[in-house]
């Protein structure tokens, strides 16, 4: 069988994923890029630098003009649309702190602080309850067609984001093509594929509801986690509550992880048995217990160059101790045999639409720097130069329902490009750390906590 | 020794909540100490911290009995669990400080100044307000007892507020890197066991009075310096919604634990943490003067610290958010 050019690989993904585009009316220079690149990673730099300028500028204009309490964030900064020229210009954009999104009140008032950070027409949300629970707004507004998501720090206090159905597409959209433009020629719509993650369509973590276009981008995709994810769920085991009803939680909980592993071993089984090719996607730990256990019993498959695994966050995988990412991927050549080049991780993050993801050849955090624009900061929230650790702070040309030009609570390492491939953008080096005192988070550390403990000493 | 009676009316007995957070917070430590043999691998390699308690920067005034104090017993004015307003050196401080002779508000401001920036903050455990004021250190809630005994002594009815918390970006960190366990333990809690402020009632309100930051360590952080009627919640920390109580005294049960845990099962952490303390207090002393002092500085703060100001924004009604049940 001959391999599909790249072009052609792309051009099979889009039609594929047709449904994700948005329509003529709300596009804007940040589609251009998104969705009218072949390769988000090897855009010429100049090119990419009109493109990031355009699609940034455009983008914050229209927060600042649409969203009072940005527009007023800025305007105490002396700082407006005017200002931005050139790209240096960027990084002078007022940026949100990490805690923003997460200092919110209960109740009715969540609700309106929810419709207040919301940029422009807010569709009529009804809440019948007097005095509603997070997951019952959640619910009103995702009822009225938005896509409400969260994620949480290990307090079991959520970060909210409010996305519309086109920010959330352009997000899902800008996740799956950054994958399977890393992971080339892998993918086709007749992988088989296990998300290890809970299902998308019975969570608002955003982590798992992200990866809803995973099932539109393969024919079969089977679920790790198949209930309902609660915010209450969360809270319960982000914070090791006690009380009857959190232990029968965590003993239902502890079963059903253990069931899990046993159901991926024997998807596994299968789809060695049968040569499918197979993409996994989601969180490293659940497919590191699972690594575990079969090595345990001295097994081993061998799926070659027919398998690929994407990962996002959690690289915790119980309590103190952290699986370096290396590792993790020289664990899934010995043990699945798929070859590193197919072992990618992405970097993202509830606020954000911009996937930074794994190159091939040096494993490095590539940025989308067409559309996206990552900035380092001090102590003192300064822009630092390329080669320094400090805070991840970024500007997201693809955040249209809320603001997206937010400081991080992450602590990276920016290189203006990578070192080991020739793609031309700047990266991060693959470890990302969180910021001194920020809480520890990730994209799959809800999901880490509520499986770990008990798969830890169990498998 | 308090009466059963006292010990009702003052309000030393925890509540439920309370309770249950910190027994499991202890619960979770042994766990961790007992089934990670990690852990004690990790404690037996940690080097040895050494840590030199600052002087303290102020002396305590000779006391004399004609100096005038609060004597009455009602509530929120008379002496509590470690909390004794009545003590002679509470007395004589409180009166070099202004008692009696200055406004209230000049007073209680006075009070918080010196519980704020005197006493240093240092993981100790749970002790009385005589053992601080001739000790200088202490943690938030040593530093809120001298604030509400120095406050009660000058008859101004002062409580303490107390609740979980966790604490965000650039705060904890620098002081936990000196104590591994102790972060490994935030981290499986998600939380901080018990944090607290005090409140002083001045012109017919309770003012609450943040003082466990010291101005440098705030600055450590580039936070603002905060002031009397200042919180710092949804600045440096978040209270866990749900664990915020309200007591007359510290409540029982504190001590004890406090002194197992800091002095006989992880010594060494907490000298750790409290190196690091001292570090960011350095740390936060070198950036106030790079800004051009105190009073530049805490203006620049402030300017990057609007997010109180964007609250009351975001708490607008909504034209299109509509409540059914009302």
């Amino acid at each position: 069988m001959t391999t599909r050019d790249f072009t052609t690989y792309m051009k099979q993904l889009n039609e594929q994923l047709r449904n994700y585009f948005p329509s003529k009316d709300v596009w804007t220079p940040a589609d251009d890029a998104i969705y009218k690149t072949d390769d988000l990673f090897r855009v010429p730099l100049k090119e990419a630098h009109e493109m990031q300028l355009k699609s940034i500028k455009h983008t914050f204009t229209y927060q600042y003009n649409n969203n009072k309490i940005y527009q007023n964030f800025c305007k105490e900064r002396n700082f407006s649309p005017s200002d931005i020229n050139t790209n240096d210009d960027l990084e002078k954009i007022p940026l949100i702190p990490a805690t923003f999104y997460k200092d919110y009140p209960s109740g009715r008032d969540f609700a309106t602080w929810l419709g207040n950070i919301f940029t422009g027409q807010l569709p009529k949300i009804m809440i019948p309850q007097k005095h509603p629970t997070y997951d019952e707004v959640i619910n009103a507004f995702n009822k009225a067609g938005m896509a409400v998501a969260y994620s949480s720090g290990t307090s079991g206090r959520h970060t909210f984001i409010p996305r519309d159905q086109r920010t959330y597409y352009t997000s899902e959209y800008a996740a799956a093509k950054s994958v399977i433009t890393m992971v080339y020629p892998l993918w086709e719509p007749s992988l088989y594929g296990y998300l290890l993650m809970p299902n998308p369509k019975k969570t608002n973590v955003y982590a798992g509801k992200v990866c809803t276009i995973y099932f539109d981008a393969i024919q079969d995709v089977k679920v790790a986690i198949d209930r309902e994810i609660t915010t209450e769920l969360i809270q319960m085991t982000m914070t090791n509550q006690k009380g009857i009803k959190s232990s029968i939680v965590k003993l239902a909980t502890k079963r059903q992880s253990i069931k899990m592993i046993d159901e991926i071993i024997r998807w596994l089984e299968y789809q060695e048995k049968t040569k499918n090719k197979i993409a996994i996607v989601g969180a490293p730990f659940i497919l590191s217990f699972v690594m575990k256990k079969l090595e345990k019993e001295g097994r081993a498959f061998n799926f070659g160059e027919r398998g690929g695994v994407a990962t996002g966050g959690g690289w915790k995988a119980y309590e103190g101790v952290r699986v370096p990412v290396v590792d993790f991927r020289k664990q899934v050549e010995k043990i699945l045999g798929i070859p590193e080049k197919f072992c990618v991780d992405l970097y993202g993050m509830v606020e954000g639409n911009g996937w930074l993801t794994h190159c091939p050849e040096g494993h490095y955090l590539h940025e989308p720097y067409n559309y996206f624009k990552g900035v380092v900061l001090d102590a003192e929230n300064k822009p630092m130069g390329y080669g320094e650790w400090g805070r991840y702070a970024f500007l997201d040309a693809a955040a249209f329902s809320y603001p997206g030009f937010l400081m991080s609570g992450d602590q990276v390492r920016r290189l203006e490009h990578c070192p080991v491939c020739d793609r031309p953008g700047p990266v991060l080096e693959p470890e990302i750390k969180r910021a001194a005192g920020a809480e520890v988070r990730g994209c799959a550390e809800e999901v880490r906590r509520m499986l770990s403990a008990d798969l830890s000493q169990d498998s | 020794m308090f009466t059963p009676w006292e010990i009702k009316q003052k309000e030393m007995v925890p509540p439920l909540h309370m309770l249950q957070m910190n027994i499991g917070g202890v619960f979770l430590l042994l766990k961790m100490l007992l089934f990670n043999l990690g852990t004690f691998k990790m404690l037996k390699n940690q080097k040895k911290n050494v840590y030199n308690r600052p002087t303290p920067t102020y002396s305590i005034p000779a006391y004399t009995p004609e100096m005038k104090h609060c004597v009455s017993e009602d509530k929120y004015l008379r002496p509590t669990l470690f909390c004794d307003c009545r003590a002679p050196e509470v007395i004589a401080l409180a009166h070099q400080l202004g008692a009696y002779q200055k406004t209230d508000r000049d007073y209680a401001e006075a009070v918080f100044e010196f519980a704020k920036r005197k006493i240093i903050l240092e993981q100790h455990p749970i002790d009385d307000v005589k053992s601080i004021l001739h000790r200088g250190t202490g943690t938030c809630l040593h530093k809120i007892t001298v604030f509400i005994a120095l406050c009660r002594a000058g008859g101004l009815p002062a409580r303490y507020k107390f609740f979980a918390l966790t604490l965000l970006d650039e705060w904890a960190a620098p002081a936990l890197d000196h104590a591994p366990l102790l972060k490994q333990w935030s981290d499986a809690m998600g939380y901080f066991l018990l944090h607290g402020a005090g409140e002083v009632y001045l012109d017919g309100k309770w003012i609450t009075a943040d003082v466990g930051a010291e101005p440098a360590r705030q600055a450590s952080s580039w936070m603002p310096i905060t002031k009397l009627g200042e919180d710092g919640a949804g600045l440096w920390l978040f209270p866990i919604p749900g664990s915020t109580i309200i007591r007359e005294s510290i409540p029982l049960g504190l001590g004890i634990p406090s002194r197992i845990l800091m002095n006989h099962l992880v010594p060494n952490s907490v000298a750790g943490l409290n190196i690091g303390i001292l570090e960011q207090i350095e740390k936060g002393k070198k950036i106030i003067a790079d800004a051009g002092g105190e009073v530049a500085y805490d203006s620049e703060a402030r300017k990057k610290h609007k997010k109180e100001m964007m609250k009351n924004e975001l708490l607008k009604e909504h034209a299109n958010i509509i409540f059914e049940a009302e």
